[in-house]
């Protein structure tokens, strides 16, 4: 249309829309001065007044029809229709509140659990990383032997960037942990050593500043640092002059040139509650020790070429790969590389468990849809002689389609708006409590695709639940309707529909109920799990040495005088060092070469776990030792080295054998040897479910760290010591940043953390669906019964006994509850499979769980439908026999 | 009842907006008009009539406004809007060359 068009029609519209008395008005006032004239014709032909209003009328034929056709012409009409229909609908909503309110309510669950998931499922899956051309950006991991992805080394990096032509760049990190001094607390800081092209490959701008330059990432010229955004925040209150201005970390001085974004997610970290604080150029050469080709400590990562595809880059990197195979076959275990796009390495783990979680919400929308279809049905049922009413009025069944379904769009957008606040809610109150460690948690929100998300599915279940109900209520038989004693026979059919939400409810309830049930017994032999230590009563920190202090003389001279101050605190019974606590998130392991076991390729020996601890860790963590004897005073520096292995090693190397005395290498192949004096019993690193690792123990003595985890084992609550403990580090010397204060029992929890939040999702799902299913039940055996009680008193009047009664009503409510049921086990025996990788020594066909659960269910069904059995069994007859 | 606007969908519309752009009317004018140019042989009913012109009227092809008649009394007159104009304009000429092709094969002679 052209637009001078909507010129002249538009108005047209709008005051149709919103001065409708006033058109109405006009309408009538035209075609009455049209009858005016018309009579005022005739009568001058030689009518009568009243015969010639009469014929003008007559003429005109249908005034009425004329009238409609013409408001029709207004095209405004549905939209006039819809805001009747909203008005009667609400009229109709606050005369049965019960009613509103149940229906609204369950809605509200079923929606905000559904917006709650998918604001998770958005943030952390489906948003992109905010890096352009993120499809482009992969990790790059040489494969293992096993084919199991492995971190690369500097020498292994440089040759990958010289020989490929699939990239537009490779990057390398390594992580960081400086010691920031200054006016404020010594502080010990995340961060990363990338090389230079790092920002550039993930395509950021920087905030402030510049990003780092090619001659920067050389050794030397490297002291530079760009902050990230919350750091610059926190420790700087956001200085806009930071760029430029040097900072102490440890003994040197570093300058810095640049600040990130704001949106920077660290996504290099592995643990996504701990974001990088700063980052410096990689800045290696060849000629540094920890340069060589089986240094694997890099992560790589590389952004494909515009053009080029994951496969291309992957069938070259093989070949290259392949190469250096061949020319250093002893620095490889295989050949191969692995691509794995960023986004997919960020969130892999929960990827899996999130979809689950998502169609487990959605089920649970299905039994609240289902609840609500037949909460409907009953209700319009009440309303027989209202539909019947209008009918004969003659309302076309579309227009009370349209009316019903106007009103079940009113309940879902209710329902819906009072979802977004639980879902808003719930979503605050994930970020507060930090339940999980989910990576990129931060970007889960609220947003305008939430809402979008949740109008649809509001529309949508609308649509579901009210549209079934608005067929049913409109093809009524109006006679039958109209006459007051039509309730007995409205009979089987709606019968049978309500059987099938019952049958419904049961079977879907099962399914998210069996999945709880799994989940929940998984989670449980979880926390279980023997760890290898005595996780109650015991405190740990992380301190952090730098400078000359952190050289090994000077370091375990610090050691030796924090064991022997905390020792003598009150309260401790026990105190140890570490290198690295089991469960603590640190992955620091060596290769093992045991005298006379090793492999023609030395790199295919295994890699074990490495602890460097302190006379006293064993007992601390009342780790056993099995045979031999502990570290001691005498296990110094200058004296034979010695070491300590678990059974898990034990077992694999010297099986059958006594270990003691047995000698191994550590790393490299030409280190010195190392004399076994003990065995001790393993303990989980990885997580508790994961399978016991090889495990070896050096004196602190001979391998010092310069970063160490005080373990302390107290009579009672542990935190009660943490403040003594920590000022007897700072009066030693109050330039060591403690760090991680926490007790042991949390470092514990805090591994399964991610396992506890979709245990507890889980639940929580199966205990709504459970409510969901009760209510559902109850609702419709009450409802049954109450249009029953009629029958109900002639039975009983006829002599029928109460629990005959009873049994009648039970059996029919319990029969479609038992073939659901019945469904429900087959279907959640098809899906429970899908929980295979998050289920912990349970199998997805446990069948304890099952039977629980179908008992839990059946009861349930039991007692909602036991309930309204009875009232109406205890009616007394003559009052029944009058019910109408 | 057959009404001679049934003959030809449209035809009516026609009318209307030929009829209103000579001068604007009011509905009992125009029916009173179209009477009168088309002899007995156009019987608009009014209950058809007063449809029609509200239907133009939404399509924005013709406007209305309330004013004082000869004898003093208020009605609505409706006129013809330029889009309207440009309207009446291309389904005349639609118009002359459906009549002509109509008349074209009526007056064929039988073989």
């Amino acid at each position: 249309m052209r637009p001078t068009h909507w010129l002249y029609t538009l108005p047209l519209r709008i005051r149709s829309l919103f001065r409708w008395n006033r058109v109405e008005q006009d309408l009538s006032e035209e075609l009455q001065y049209h009858l005016e004239q018309k009579s005022r014709e005739l009568v001058a032909a030689g009518f009568s007044p009243e015969e010639a209003r009469r014929e003008a009328l007559r003429d005109f034929g249908g005034l009425e029809q004329s009238k409609e056709i013409c408001r029709d012409a207004r095209r405004v009409s549905y939209i006039q229709d819809f805001l009747q229909d909203l008005v009667f609908g609400v009229r109709m909503l606050r005369n049965s509140p019960a009613f509103a309110l149940v229906a609204i309510l369950t809605l509200a669950l079923g929606i905000g659990a559904n917006t709650a998931i998918f604001s998770v499922v958005h943030g952390v899956l489906l948003r992109p990383l905010p890096f352009p051309k993120q499809d482009q950006l992969m990790m790059l991991w040489e494969k293992d032997k096993d084919g199991t992805r492995s971190n690369t080394s500097y020498a292994t990096f440089i040759d990958w960037n010289r020989l490929n032509h699939s990239f537009d760049g490779i990057a390398a990190i390594s992580f960081w942990t400086p010691t920031i001094i200054g006016t404020r607390d010594a502080e010990t800081l995340t961060g990363f050593r990338v090389s230079s092209s790092f920002f550039d490959l993930l395509g950021v701008r920087l905030a402030q500043g510049r990003n780092f330059l090619a001659a920067e990432d050389v050794r030397g010229n490297n002291f530079v640092v760009i902050l990230s955004y919350g750091f610059w925040q926190r420790r700087f209150g956001g200085d806009p002059a930071i760029v430029g201005k040097s900072l102490q970390l440890g003994t040197r001085s570093y300058t810095v040139v640049g600040v990130l974004p704001d949106n920077f997610p660290s996504v290099l970290s592995f643990d996504p509650r701990r974001a990088a604080d700063i980052y410096t150029p990689l800045a290696y050469d060849a000629t540094l020790p920890y340069a060589c080709r089986d240094c694997r400590h890099l992560r790589a990562f590389a952004r494909l070429k515009d053009g080029i595809s994951k496969t291309q880059a992957e069938a070259e990197m093989n070949q290259i790969s392949a190469n250096l195979f061949r020319e250093y076959p002893t620095e490889y275990s295989a050949s191969g590389v692995i691509l794995t796009p960023l986004k997919d390495y960020l969130v892999g783990d929960v990827q899996t468990a999130l979809w689950i979680l998502l169609g487990s919400v959605g089920f649970v929308l299905l039994i609240a849809c289902a609840n609500v279809a037949n909460l409907l049905m009953a209700w319009a049922a009440r309303r027989q002689r209202e539909v019947a009413l209008r009918a004969a009025l003659g309302a076309r069944r579309t227009r009370m389609v349209r009316q019903f379904v106007t009103e079940s769009l009113l309940l879902s957008l209710t329902g819906g708006g009072l979802g977004l606040f639980l879902a808003w809610g719930s979503v605050v109150f994930l970020h507060q409590l930090r339940l999980a460690n989910l990576p990129r948690l931060q970007n889960v929100q609220i947003d305008a695709t939430t809402f979008a998300f949740t109008f649809g599915v509001c529309l949508i279940t609308g649509l579901a639940f009210g549209l079934l109900p608005a067929f049913r209520a409109s093809k009524l038989d109006l006679n039958e309707s109209l006459k007051e004693s039509g309730k007995s026979t409205a009979g089987k059919e709606r019968h049978r529909l309500r059987s099938m939400l019952v049958f419904a409810d049961v079977a879907l309830a099962l399914l998210l109920l069996t999945g709880a049930g799994l989940m929940m017994k998984s989670f449980v032999r979880l926390l279980e799990v023997k760890p290898g230590f005595d996780p109650s009563h015991a405190l740990t920190l992380t301190m952090s040495l730098w400078g000359p202090k952190s050289e090994d003389a000077p370091a375990v001279a610090f050691y030796d005088q924090v064991l022997q101050r905390v020792r003598a605190i009150p309260g401790v019974k026990a105190v140890g060092i570490v290198s690295q606590l089991p469960l603590g998130g640190n992955l620091d392991m060596y290769g093992i070469h045991v005298e006379g076991k090793t492999l023609p390729n030395p790199e295919e020996d295994p890699s074990a776990d490495r602890y460097s601890i302190s006379p006293g860790y064993l007992r601390a963590m009342r780790i056993p030792l099995l045979s031999g004897r502990e570290f001691e005073a005498r296990d110094v520096a200058a004296s034979p080295k010695v070491v300590l292995v678990n059974e898990t090693m034990a077992l694999k190397f010297w099986p059958g054998e006594d270990p003691l005395g047995k000698r191994l290498r550590m790393g490299d192949t030409k280190g010195p040897w190392r004399t076994v004096v003990g065995v001790v019993g393993d303990v989980l690193h990885r997580g508790l479910d994961a399978p016991h690792t090889l495990q070896i123990y050096l004196p602190t003595a001979q391998f010092t760290d310069s970063t160490a985890v005080l373990a302390v084992r107290t009579e009672t609550d542990p935190i009660a010591v943490a403040a003594a403990v920590r000022s007897e580090i700072s009066s030693i010397d109050p330039q060591v940043p403690v760090s991680g204060v926490a007790t042991l029992d949390e470092v514990v929890s805090a591994s399964v953390a991610n396992q506890r939040f979709t245990a507890l999702l889980f639940l929580l799902f199966g205990v709504i669906a459970l409510l969901l299913t009760a209510v559902g039940i109850y609702g419709v055996i009450s409802y049954g019964v109450s249009q029953r009680t009629h029958e109900i008193g002639i039975r009983l009047a006829l002599g029928a006994r109460r629990r005959e009664v009873l049994g009648l009503i039970v059996g029919e409510a319990m029969r479609p509850a038992l073939l659901g049921a019945l469904l429900g086990l087959f279907a959640a025996f098809g899906l429970s499979r899908l929980l295979t990788n998050l289920l912990f020594n349970v199998k997805p066909t446990d069948p304890p769980v099952f039977a629980a659960v179908l008992l839990l269910l059946v009861g349930v069904a039991l007692l909602a439908s036991y309930i309204p059995a009875r009232r109406a069994t205890r009616v007394d007859p003559m009052v029944a026999l009058r019910h109408e | 009842m057959s009404k001679p606007s049934d003959l030809v969908q449209g035809t009516l519309d026609l009318l209307l907006l030929k009829i209103l752009a000579l001068e604007p009317m009011n509905g009992y004018a125009i029916s009173l008009r179209l009477r009168q140019v088309s002899g007995d042989v156009l019987q608009v009913s009014d209950g058809s009539l007063y449809p029609a012109l509200h239907k133009l009227e939404q399509e924005g092809w013709i406007t209305a406004e309330w004013k004082p008649t000869e004898n003093n009394r208020r009605a609505k007159f409706y006129s013809l809007t330029p889009p309207g104009r440009k309207h009446l304009e291309k389904e005349s000429a639609n118009w002359d060359r459906l009549s002509a092709a109509i008349s074209g094969v009526v007056k064929l002679k039988e073989a």
